[in-house]
């Protein structure tokens, strides 16, 4: 296993768009920093810090692509057969593919706090981390929170991704599918909770579960989703679970 | 010498299509097997099977005698192969590919022995997304080569490759086999693989029609000689006169019974006056014996 997850990083880490990737997100959190510094009523600067100056956002979409390509490229540059026939278990290959994504998620989330850390500490530096925003809760305990929910529906977005990938087997295809199920999801979020509260039993859809990380900073959410917080939370991983298997059935089944 | 890989009843559908009937056949450490048969015989699809990459509908494959399958590959940690086309990442070098593959223990050693002997080292740091459809083929080989497997299986492996690389490939191969690797190598060039194979199976509808040593195939064929002279009708006239058989055919053609049977043709036509212009011999090669099985309607049955 080690090997196999060695190979995968050696992988990731050879393509020049990980890096390009990494710059691009790490320059848009400076431009809006420097934005905000020279005219401070450009943003709200909370807000702004709270969402990892803009640009940190951006790791979802990162994220998207490469664990979309991650599996897809396999099967399109057909080096899967010679990942395949060597003496592992596809479980393995599979599960080290999981991991190297998790690990890169983990990466570029750590490089995003620091960023966000450093800018306001060279920026901003009388900004006060400890200012209650909601209720007791301090704008740092906030920060920490909202990126525990991000990270969360980030992963089961990324197991929705990795299931495209798996049964389509084209990078575009999860790509597409991932973004657009994003925006859709969250354009259409008003929509949903609407249907909700006609047909109850709609609460449960998975598209629900991008709603986990609002709700986890805004409790009172609850009352427009009909589920609790860690209803909400345990069904968003439910679901994560569940398309990771059907992925990896999948791809245990497939012939190539 | 002992087997290194053994195939039994091997059976394989796509859907409602048959495509392996009960494959038999075994390959002998040190061993260079060829694998040969048409287009849709079913060649890939018995490498894949070999390789735990499809599942199968019946049979046992071993390796080393451990049991191969889609869910049992430990039997595969030894195994080298390059199945249909090449697998090659764009945004790596040649050299970064094997690194990628080459097993620690003698790494930068195995892989400037396979970079050399494939004629590859003017090009082996250029992104492979740069490279033609040969380099592209030597380096899916070369990754196949490099951790000296005990079984290789290659399909196809002189695709692409000038004549240069055909006998560098050729040569490397026959060194490996010495040092007890053995080969499954599946090639429509059967010039090439006469002259490197030991044994061939014959695969057509599915089935090994013939499994022989690549010597007893050709010796099988027989010898024919094919006369030329001032005057073939005479010649063939006074030939059946002196009780020799001639091949149906338009020229004078004359299988070898024994090895009189030049020398009693020459000696018939010296006879009745006939001026000989040419003599050719020709043995029945391996491209020969395989139109032959692949023609014939009614297939032998394995060996």
């Amino acid at each position: 296993m080690g090997t196999l997850i060695k190979q995968e990083l050696y992988k990731l880490t050879h393509k020049k768009g990980t890096w390009i990737a990494i710059g691009i997100m790490v320059v848009l959190q400076i431009i809006p920093a420097l934005v905000q510094k020279a005219d401070s009523e450009f943003f709200q600067l909370s807000s702004l810090i709270s969402n990892d100056y803009l640009g940190g956002g951006l790791y979802l979409f990162i994220m998207i692509a490469s664990a979309a390509s991650i599996i897809a490229m396999e099967f399109q540059y057909g080096t899967i057969k010679q990942l395949l026939y060597r003496q592992y278990y596809r479980s393995q290959v599979f599960i080290s593919k999981l991991i190297v994504i998790f690990m890169q998620l983990v990466v570029l989330k750590v490089i995003s706090t620091i960023m966000t850390f450093t800018l306001t500490a060279l920026l901003f530096p009388s900004f006060d981390w400890d200012q209650k925003i909601e209720g007791s809760q301090t704008l740092l305990q906030l920060y920490f929170l909202g990126m525990g929910g991000n990270v969360l529906v980030t992963v089961f977005l990324l197991s929705v991704v990795i299931l495209i990938a798996t049964l389509l087997k084209t990078n575009a295809a999860a790509i597409t599918s991932g973004f657009i199920g994003y925006f859709v999801s969250m354009a259409a979020s008003s929509v949903l909770l609407l249907l909700i509260n006609k047909w109850h039993w709609l609460r449960f859809n998975p598209f629900s579960m991008l709603m986990t990380s609002s709700q986890i900073i805004s409790p009172d959410m609850s009352q427009a989703t009909l589920m609790s917080t860690p209803l909400m939370i345990t069904l968003t991983f439910v679901y994560t679970i569940l398309f990771t298997f059907i992925a990896y059935f999948s791809f245990r089944k497939r012939s190539v | 010498m002992a087997n290194l890989l053994s195939v039994q009843q091997l059976d394989k559908s796509f859907g409602n299509r048959r495509v392996l009937h009960g494959v038999n056949f075994e390959v002998a450490a040190g061993h260079i097997v060829a694998l040969v048969g048409p287009n849709g015989a079913g060649k890939s699809t018995i490498m894949k099977a070999v390789l735990g990459l499809i599942p199968t509908d019946g049979g046992h494959l071993t390796i080393d005698s451990q049991p191969v399958s889609i869910t049992s590959h430990q039997a595969l940690a030894h195994v080298g192969a390059l199945i249909e086309y090449p697998g090659i990442y764009p945004f790596l070098t040649g050299k970064q590919h094997l690194e990628l593959f080459a097993d620690k223990e003698n790494r930068d050693t195995n892989m400037t022995q396979i970079v050399e002997a494939l004629g590859m080292t003017s090009y082996i740091d250029h992104k492979a997304k740069q490279y033609s459809l040969g380099m592209k083929q030597k380096l899916g080989i070369a990754q196949a080569l490099v951790n000296h497997p005990k079984l290789v299986i290659l399909d196809e492996p002189m695709n692409g490759l000038d004549p240069q690389a055909v006998k560098d490939l050729r040569d490397y191969i026959r060194k490996m086999a010495d040092q007890g690797t053995s080969f499954l190598i599946s090639s429509h060039i059967l010039s090439e693989l006469e002259k490197l194979a030991d044994d061939v199976l014959i695969l057509n509808h599915g089935k090994i029609v013939q499994q022989s040593s690549m010597g007893e195939l050709v010796a099988s064929g027989g010898t024919s000689y094919v006369i030329t002279t001032a005057d073939d009708a005479s010649a063939k006239t006074a030939l059946m006169a002196a009780g020799l058989q001639l091949v149906p055919a338009e020229k004078i053609m004359i299988r070898q019974q024994n090895e009189k049977t030049l020398n009693q043709v020459l000696q018939t036509l010296v006879n009745a006056n006939i001026e000989i212009t040419d003599v050719v011999k020709v043995q029945h090669d391996l491209e020969e014996s395989f139109l032959d099985m692949v023609n014939t309607p009614t297939t032998k049955e394995d060996k």
